[in-house]
C-alpha cells in the first residue's frame, strides 16, 4: 500500500530520503505492508465503532444544533525514538519552567520587564494580563500547571515549538483512549515495540491539582469544572474526571459563601478545594470578569485570591501564551534560567514593533499573520494563499491595531503515512502533515507525557491539523531504551489465522536496524512533483478547547 | 487562618482517609431520569410489541373497539392522538410510537433522553452501562426506519432486551450507593406509574366493551393487558388459569412478589428513598420517603377485596397522586438543594 507513495521534498517521519525505512520504523512498515488494504480497512472500522459506541467524540457546530462527531483516527502510529524524545523532553521542562517564573515576575516585582527584557506595554496591555493577580500568591508559585506545547518539524525534520497552550490544552483524553483502541486493534505490533506507557496521565494530574490545594485541606476535595455537556471538549472533562474519581460540576453546581466555595450535593453543600477549571478567565466569575458569562461561579475571584480555593491553571496564566508574548520565551529561559534554550521557536515578527511591522506589511504575501489572542485557527491569514482584497484588509488591521498581530514565515511541517481510504488508486498510504502536541505537568515535580496528540491533516496537501477543518489524530509512541522490536517478536500474526510467511519465521533474520539497507525502497522519491500534490504551504493551529 | 464558618457535610474525613464521593444535586437527578427513561423505553416498547401481534390476531374486533385498542397507548403515555394520515391506523400509531422524534415519548425519544442524562454524568456510571445505552441511541438513530420496515418486532424485542441489559448493568457494575439508589428509585417510579397508567386505560376500554364482546375475546384482551405488564407467566401461576377482570387487576396492583406489580415497585422504591435518607440526612424522614412509606404501607396492608370492591379506578387515581406527590417531594429534598 505504499506504492506511490511520495515526500515531496518534505521531511518524512517515516521514511529518509532516500525512500528506506528509517530504523525505528522498520517493523511497523513491513508490518503494515504486509497486512493489505481488506486487513487495513477492517482494522479501521473496528476502531471507528469502538471510538462511537464509547461515545468518544467532540461535538461541531454547523448549525444550531451541535452535532456529535468522532475526532478521525489514522491508525498508523507515529513513532518517536528514545533519544529524541529525550530532547523534547528536556527543552518542554526548561520551557514550562521558565514560563511560571515569568507569570510569577510579572505579578510580582516584575522584574523582566524592568530590565527592558521585556517590553512593559506588551506584557501590561496584553488582554490576558489579569491585574487581580497581582500581589496574589497561588500555593508553590505555580501559574501555568499543565501545558500544552505545539510542535513541528521543519523541512529538516528539526523541532520547533509553534506556541504554548498555557491555559486550558485540550485533546489530552484522545491520547489516552487512541491508545486504547491501538492496543486492540494492533495488539501484536504494539507489543513488539517497547513503547512507554502513558497510562499514569490522569494519576499525575491528579497528583498534580492535590499537590495546589490551599493549606487548610490537607485532604483536599478536587473538581473539574466543565462549561457543560455542549462544551466541544466535553467528552475530555468528563473522562478526566471519571478517570481521576473526582466530581465533573457546571457552574450551577457550585456556591459562593463567606469567600469559600461549596458544591450543592445531595447531602447539602460540601466544600471544594481545588478546581481544575476548563473554562477562560472569562468565563470564571462574572462579578470579576465577564458579567455576562453564567458558566463561572459569583464570588470565585474573591475565594482564590484569599486563598481558599486553588484554580488550575491559574488565572492569568494565558499571559505566557499570548502570541506576542511567545518570542520572548527563549528571552525568559536566558533570563531566569540562564540556559539557551533546547527547543527553538518559529521565527516571528511581532507587528507592535515598528521594523517587524513594516517587514510584515511589505511581505503580505509569504507569511502567516495571526491575531495574538484568538485561538483554534481563527483570525488568520495565510499570506500566499490569499487574494489581494485579504491582504488589503489585514494590512488595514495591523495598522489600526498591531498590538493585535503577529506573522511567521510559512514553516512546512513533516509528514508521515495516513491511511486514505479513496485515494485515486484505491485504499492507500499517503503522506499527510502532522504536528505534535505533548503536555507537561508543573506540580511537586514536572512530568512530561511521554507522546501527547499527533494531529494530522487529513486532507491532501493541507497544512491544517484542527479537528474542526478535518483534521485527525494518530497514537504518538514513545520507545524505551533499546525500545525497537527483535526480529522473531515482530513476526507474530495480529490476528489468528494470519501467518507470518514461512521467509520470516526462519532462524537467522538479520535485525530489523538491517532489514531496510537489504530491501529496495518503498517508494520513489524522484518524481516529487507532480500536480496531484500541491504544496501549500502555512499552518492553521488549533489552541484550545 | 481562614477557616470556613461551616464545613457543610461533616465528612466523616480521617477515619480511614478515603470519603466517599458526595454526589452532586444534577448527578443525582440526570441518574433519576436516565433510569425513568430506560424503564419507559422498555415499556414502550413491549407495548407496541404486544399491541401489533394481538391486533394482527384478532381480525374481529369490532372496529370502534380495535381502534380504541390502537390509541390507548397514546393514553397510557399521555400523548396526542396523531392526526390522520394515509397509513393505516396500526402502522400509523407504532410507527410514531417507535420513531418519531417529535413524539417526547416514542422509543427514539425516551432512549435519546435516558443517554443525554447518562452522557450528562458519565463519570457517576459504569462504563458498560454507558457503552450499553450509548450503543443503543446510536443503532436507534442509524436505520432504525429500515429495521422498523423489515421487521417492527425484531425492533422491539431488540431494545426491550437492551433496556433490560441496562438494568442489569446497574445492578451488577454499579456500587450500590446512593448513585444506584437514586437509579432504583427513578425505574420503580416510573414502573408503578406505567403498570397504573396501562390498568386504568386498558381497563376502562374493556369494561366498555363488556356488552357487546364475547367473554373469550374479553379474556384475550385481559390476557394482552397482561403482557404488557410482563405477566401473563406469572400471572397463571399465582390463578391456576383462571381469568378475569378482578384477578388481573388484583395481581397487577397487590402481589407482593412480582417485580412489575404496583405494589412490589413502589416497595422498592420507597426502599431506595430510604436508603438515599440514610446515606445523606441520617435523621428524620423526608417528605418524600413519607409519602411513599404511607403508600407502601397501605398496599401492603390493603384487604384485596375491599380494594377491589371500592373500584381500582379510585385506587389508581389515588396512587397515582401519591406518587406524583412523592416524585415533587423529591425533587425538593434533593435535586434543588
Amino acid at each position: 500500500m505504499f506504492d506511490g507513495y511520495q515526500s515531496d521534498g518534505l521531511f518524512d517521519e517515516m521514511f529518509d530520503d532516500r525512500g528506506l525505512p528509517r530504523p525505528h520504523y522498520a517493523a511497523a512498515t513491513e508490518r503494515l505492508e504486509r497486512l493489505g488494504p481488506v486487513s487495513f480497512e477492517r482494522r479501521r472500522q473496528m476502531a471507528d465503532v469502538s471510538f462511537r459506541n464509547q461515545g468518544i467524540t467532540f461535538t461541531v457546530y454547523s448549525d444550531q444544533r451541535g452535532v456529535e462527531k468522532i475526532f478521525p483516527f489514522d491508525l498508523i502510529p507515529r513513532i518517536i525514538p528514545e533519544a529524541e524524545w529525550r530532547m523534547i523532553e528536556r527543552g518542554l521542562v526548561q520551557r514550562i519552567t521558565a514560563i511560571n517564573l515569568f507569570c510569577k515576575d510579572v505579578y510580582h516585582a516584575q522584574r523582566i520587564l524592568r530590565e527592558g527584557v521585556i517590553p512593559s506595554d506588551l506584557v501590561l496591555g496584553a488582554k490576558m494580563f489579569r491585574r487581580e493577580m497581582i500581589g496574589v500568591d497561588p500555593p508553590h508559585d505555580i501559574y501555568a500547571h499543565i501545558c500544552g506545547t505545539d510542535l513541528i518539524r521543519d523541512e529538516r525534520g528539526k523541532y520547533l515549538v509553534l506556541e504554548d497552550n498555557c491555559r486550558t490544552p485540550s485533546g489530552v483524553s484522545y491520547v489516552l483512549e487512541n491508545r486504547a483502541v491501538m492496543k486492540r486493534v494492533f495488539p501484536a505490533l504494539f507489543a513488539a515495540y517497547r513503547v512507554r506507557s502513558i497510562e499514569d496521565y490522569p494519576y499525575h494530574l491528579l497528583q498534580t491539582l492535590k499537590h495546589v490545594a490551599p493549606r487548610h485541606a490537607p485532604d483536599p476535595t478536587v473538581v473539574v469544572l466543565t462549561p457543560g455537556v455542549h462544551n466541544s471538549a466535553y467528552f475530555e472533562h468528563s473522562f478526566l474526571a471519571r478517570q481521576m474519581g473526582v466530581a465533573l460540576v457546571e457552574g450551577r453546581d457550585l456556591v459562593v459563601e463567606d469567600n469559600f466555595v461549596y458544591m450543592r450535593t445531595t447531602a447539602g453543600p460540601r466544600r471544594v478545594d481545588v478546581i481544575y477549571r476548563r473554562l477562560d478567565d472569562d468565563f470564571l466569575d462574572p462579578l470579576a470578569f465577564r458579567p455576562d458569562s453564567a458558566l463561572g461561579v459569583a464570588g470565585l475571584m474573591n475565594c482564590c485570591r484569599l486563598g481558599n480555593v486553588s484554580l488550575v491553571n491559574a488565572v492569568g496564566a494565558g499571559i505566557a501564551d499570548d502570541k506576542a508574548i511567545y518570542p520572548y520565551v527563549p528571552a525568559m529561559i536566558r533570563f531566569y534560567l540562564r540556559q539557551e534554550p533546547i527547543l527553538d521557536n518559529v521565527p516571528t515578527y511581532i507587528c507592535a514593533r515598528g521594523d517587524d511591522r513594516r517587514y510584515v506589511l511589505e511581505h503580505l504575501h509569504e507569511l502567516v499573520v495571526k491575531c495574538t489572542n484568538e485561538a483554534g485557527g481563527y483570525g488568520m491569514l495565510m499570506g500566499h494563499q490569499s487574494t489581494d482584497a485579504e491582504r488589503a484588509i489585514f494590512a488595514d488591521k495591523i495598522r489600526h491595531d498591531p498590538r493585535n498581530f503577529i506573522a511567521q514565515p510559512i514553516v512546512q511541517l513533516s509528514q508521515h503515512p495516513s491511511y486514505v481510504a479513496d485515494g485515486p488508486r484505491g485504499p492507500a498510504f499517503e503522506g499527510r502533515r502532522i504536528d505534535l502536541r505533548p503536555y507537561i505537568l508543573y506540580g511537586r515535580k514536572i512530568v512530561v507525557m511521554p507522546g501527547g496528540l499527533t494531529r494530522v491533516a487529513l486532507r491532501r496537501g493541507s497544512l491544517v491539523v484542527n479537528s474542526s477543518q478535518g483534521g485527525g489524530s494518530k497514537d504518538t509512541w514513545v520507545l524505551e531504551e533499546d525500545g525497537l522490536p527483535d526480529p522473531v517478536a515482530h513476526d507474530i500474526p495480529d490476528a489468528p489465522g494470519e501467518r507470518p510467511s514461512p521467509d520470516r519465521t526462519s532462524p537467522g533474520q538479520p535485525s530489523p536496524e538491517r532489514i531496510p539497507a537489504e530491501r529496495t525502497p518503498m517508494y520513489r522519491t524522484a518524481p516529487s512533483r507532480t500536480p496531484a500534490q500541491p504544496t501549500s504551504p502555512g499552518r492553521t493551529p488549533e489552541a484550545r478547547s | 487562618m481562614n477557616r470556613p464558618i461551616h464545613d457543610a457535610v461533616a465528612a466523616p474525613s480521617g477515619e480511614s482517609g478515603a470519603r466517599a464521593r458526595p454526589m452532586l444535586s444534577r448527578e443525582a437527578e440526570a441518574v433519576y431520569w436516565m433510569a425513568r427513561y430506560v424503564e419507559r423505553a422498555e415499556t414502550v416498547a413491549r407495548m407496541l410489541l404486544v399491541d401489533s401481534t394481538l391486533l394482527v390476531d384478532v381480525g374481529d374486533l369490532a372496529p370502534a373497539l380495535r381502534e380504541r385498542q390502537w390509541h390507548a397507548i397514546h393514553h397510557i403515555m399521555r400523548v396526542p392522538e396523531p392526526p390522520p394520515d394515509d397509513q393505516p391506523l396500526g402502522q400509523r400509531v407504532t410507527r410514531g410510537m417507535a420513531l418519531d422524534p417529535l413524539n417526547p415519548n416514542s422509543l427514539v425519544s425516551c432512549v435519546t433522553r435516558a443517554r443525554e442524562n447518562a452522557r450528562a454524568v458519565r463519570e457517576s456510571i459504569s462504563a458498560e452501562m454507558w457503552e450499553n445505552v450509548n450503543t443503543l441511541h446510536w443503532s436507534l438513530l442509524d436505520g432504525a426506519g429500515e429495521r422498523f420496515n423489515e421487521s417492527p418486532d425484531e425492533l422491539f424485542r431488540r431494545t426491550m432486551s437492551d433496556c433490560l441489559l441496562f438494568q442489569g448493568l446497574t445492578d451488577q457494575t454499579l456500587a450500590h450507593d446512593q448513585r444506584w439508589l437514586f437509579a432504583q428509585l427513578g425505574k420503580f417510579l416510573e414502573r408503578a406509574d406505567l403498570t397504573c397508567r396501562i390498568l386504568q386505560v386498558k381497563s376502562d376500554i374493556i369494561r366498555d366493551a363488556e356488552t357487546t364482546t364475547e367473554l373469550a375475546l374479553r379474556n384475550l384482551l385481559w390476557m394482552a393487558t397482561l403482557r404488557t405488564c410482563c405477566a401473563i407467566e406469572g400471572f397463571r401461576r399465582a390463578n391456576a388459569g383462571e381469568i378475569d377482570g378482578q384477578r388481573v387487576a388484583s395481581f397487577l396492583i397487590l402481589q407482593a412478589d412480582f417485580p412489575r406489580s404496583i405494589r412490589f415497585s413502589l416497595h422498592h422504591a420507597h426502599a431506595a428513598i430510604r436508603g438515599i435518607r440514610a446515606e445523606t440526612n441520617p435523621g428524620a424522614a423526608d417528605p418524600a420517603e413519607r409519602i411513599l412509606g404511607r403508600l407502601d404501607a397501605m398496599l401492603e396492608y390493603a384487604e384485596p377485596t375491599h380494594v377491589l370492591l371500592d373500584g381500582i379506578g379510585d385506587l389508581l387515581h389515588l396512587i397515582l397522586a401519591t406518587t406524583a406527590d412523592a416524585a415533587v417531594a423529591l425533587h425538593k429534598a434533593y435535586y434543588l438543594r
